[in-house]
């Protein structure tokens, strides 16, 4: 408990001594980059080979959108939205972001149990940078959209004061449940994992070497018997991970959480779902 | 515990916290003296104003300078490749920086083996075709001791027209279009050995 409190206030401190570094950012005039230079458009065309092959991507309002702030606070922890209006059509949901290293961010494929109408997750951004949101329908065509981010600095940020801070409890998970949602409706989560997601470019400030890569690599989620989600991802989630999502009033018993990680971790947690939500 | 904390007491703390980091930004913000030779500590954090015998400047300076064709030198690091990192998922680091910089990643590194500063020196002249009063605009991030101590390198070799830009990429990618660059070939090549 008392980590976790230092952990927070030291999290918060750090947001506030990045506070006056974004408001002499956020007073510059307008006039950056847009969104679709052909610099950009060819290097999303590599990206987008590599992770789709020649599988062709739709552009599409109606079936994917992608809410991800202008110009975030903190690029470390950059809060992306993804909304699927056609739910019922959506097998699973891309998030990358052009210009990381390492540019698929997460893959979510939905279950039986989900309610794949949105998605919210926190994700380091290295530069600004273009972010696209990907939609696979059930009948497999792929459908995107894209945004602009103006965001750096997010993958050299370290996780924590020292790693052993940063790892301490690492796999602890807690859920949180939408208040007064109807029977039968569906039902908002958000699943927080305790986790320093180091992305092997952030350098300990000690002993000046780079802090080896240890990234959450799968969280799976089910319902009873019934899938949620999967979520495959890597380097790009922040650090200590928050996955906001929705789930159908379909599985019984708790909901169930497992996490792996790049080194062989693996954390396994069962959440009870509120009474009113059944 | 937090959720049974009254409100006036949230209210309370709160105002404190900020105050306690205020202290604590503030502290951080105090000035940094320049070190006499170079920066041998880590690479990121805190920089001094300052670096003697170069020029600082803003970005409205470098869009300025640029009319004189300066030699815009971009020391920020390259991404490293994590060594576990899976073989099923896209790696494809990419670096952006101002159109037509020249690209040394880790030339602001110290200490740095013998050999390799001679390398560092040798390509900036021939970059610099043997002119020492050519302007040179050294730059990586904010708070990156690399663009100070690649400044620090040149002017003490002699070179007059050094200009420190503290801001770098973050400062020019606000206000300008940014290219994807390679690392510079007669750097690398060398600094590969």
């Amino acid at each position: 408990m008392r980590i976790a409190r230092i952990w927070r206030f030291a999290f918060r401190l750090a947001l506030l001594c990045a506070a006056p570094a974004a408001m002499v950012l956020a007073s510059d005039r307008a006039g950056a980059e847009a969104a679709n230079n052909p610099e950009r458009a060819s290097r999303w065309k590599a990206i987008s080979e590599q992770i789709f092959g020649d599988r062709k991507i739709e552009p599409s309002a109606a079936l994917i959108r992608l809410d991800a702030p202008q110009r975030a606070e903190d690029a470390a922890l950059v809060p992306v939205t993804l909304t699927m209006p056609d739910k019922d059509k959506i097998r699973s949901v891309y998030l990358v972001i052009d210009d990381n290293p390492s540019p698929l961010a997460a893959h979510v494929t939905f279950g039986p149990a989900a309610d794949p109408s949105s998605m919210q997750l926190r994700v380091r951004v290295d530069t600004y940078t273009n972010m696209h949101a990907v939609a696979e329908t059930t009948d497999g065509r792929l459908f995107g959209t894209v945004a602009f981010v103006k965001a750096s600095g997010g993958c050299s940020a370290p996780a924590g004061a020292t790693d052993e801070e940063a790892m301490a409890g690492m796999g602890e998970m807690r859920m949180r449940f939408a208040q007064g949602a109807d029977a039968g409706k569906p039902t908002q989560a958000t699943l927080m994992i305790r986790h320093p997601n180091f992305n092997g470019m952030q350098m300990n400030q000690v002993t000046r070497n780079y802090t080896p890569v240890r990234f959450i690599d799968k969280v799976s989620v089910s319902y009873g018997d019934s899938k949620i989600f999967d979520l495959a991802t890597d380097i790009s989630l922040s650090t200590n991970p928050v996955i906001a999502f929705s789930f159908l009033p379909v599985g019984k018993g708790p909901i169930r959480v497992v996490t792996s990680d790049s080194n062989g971790g693996r954390w396994e947690q069962s959440f009870d779902v509120p009474a009113t939500t059944n | 515990m937090r959720a049974l904390l009254p409100a006036a007491a949230r209210a309370a703390i709160i105002p404190a916290i900020a105050l306690l980091a205020a202290a604590v930004c503030a502290g951080s913000a105090a000035d940094i003296a320049e070190p006499r030779d170079l920066w041998t500590g880590p690479m990121y954090g805190q920089t001094p104003r300052t670096l003697g015998g170069a020029q600082v400047v803003d970005v409205a300076a470098v869009e300025v300078l640029l009319a004189a064709r300066p030699l815009l030198l971009d020391v920020g690091p390259a991404h490293r490749k994590p060594a576990n990192f899976p073989m099923d998922r896209p790696w494809l680091p990419t670096h952006r920086s101002i159109p037509g910089a020249i690209w040394m990643p880790g030339a602001g590194t110290a200490p740095m083996d013998a050999g390799r500063e001679e390398s560092f020196y040798r390509r900036i002249g021939e970059l610099t075709r043997g002119d020492k009063t050519k302007p040179i605009v050294v730059f990586c991030r904010p708070d990156c001791w690399g663009s100070w101590n690649a400044g620090k390198r040149l002017v003490t070799r002699g070179y007059t027209g050094v200009r420190w830009f503290p801001a770098g990429i973050v400062g020019w990618q606000d206000k300008h279009a940014t290219a994807e660059v390679e690392p510079d070939a007669g750097w690398s090549a060398e600094s590969a050995q």
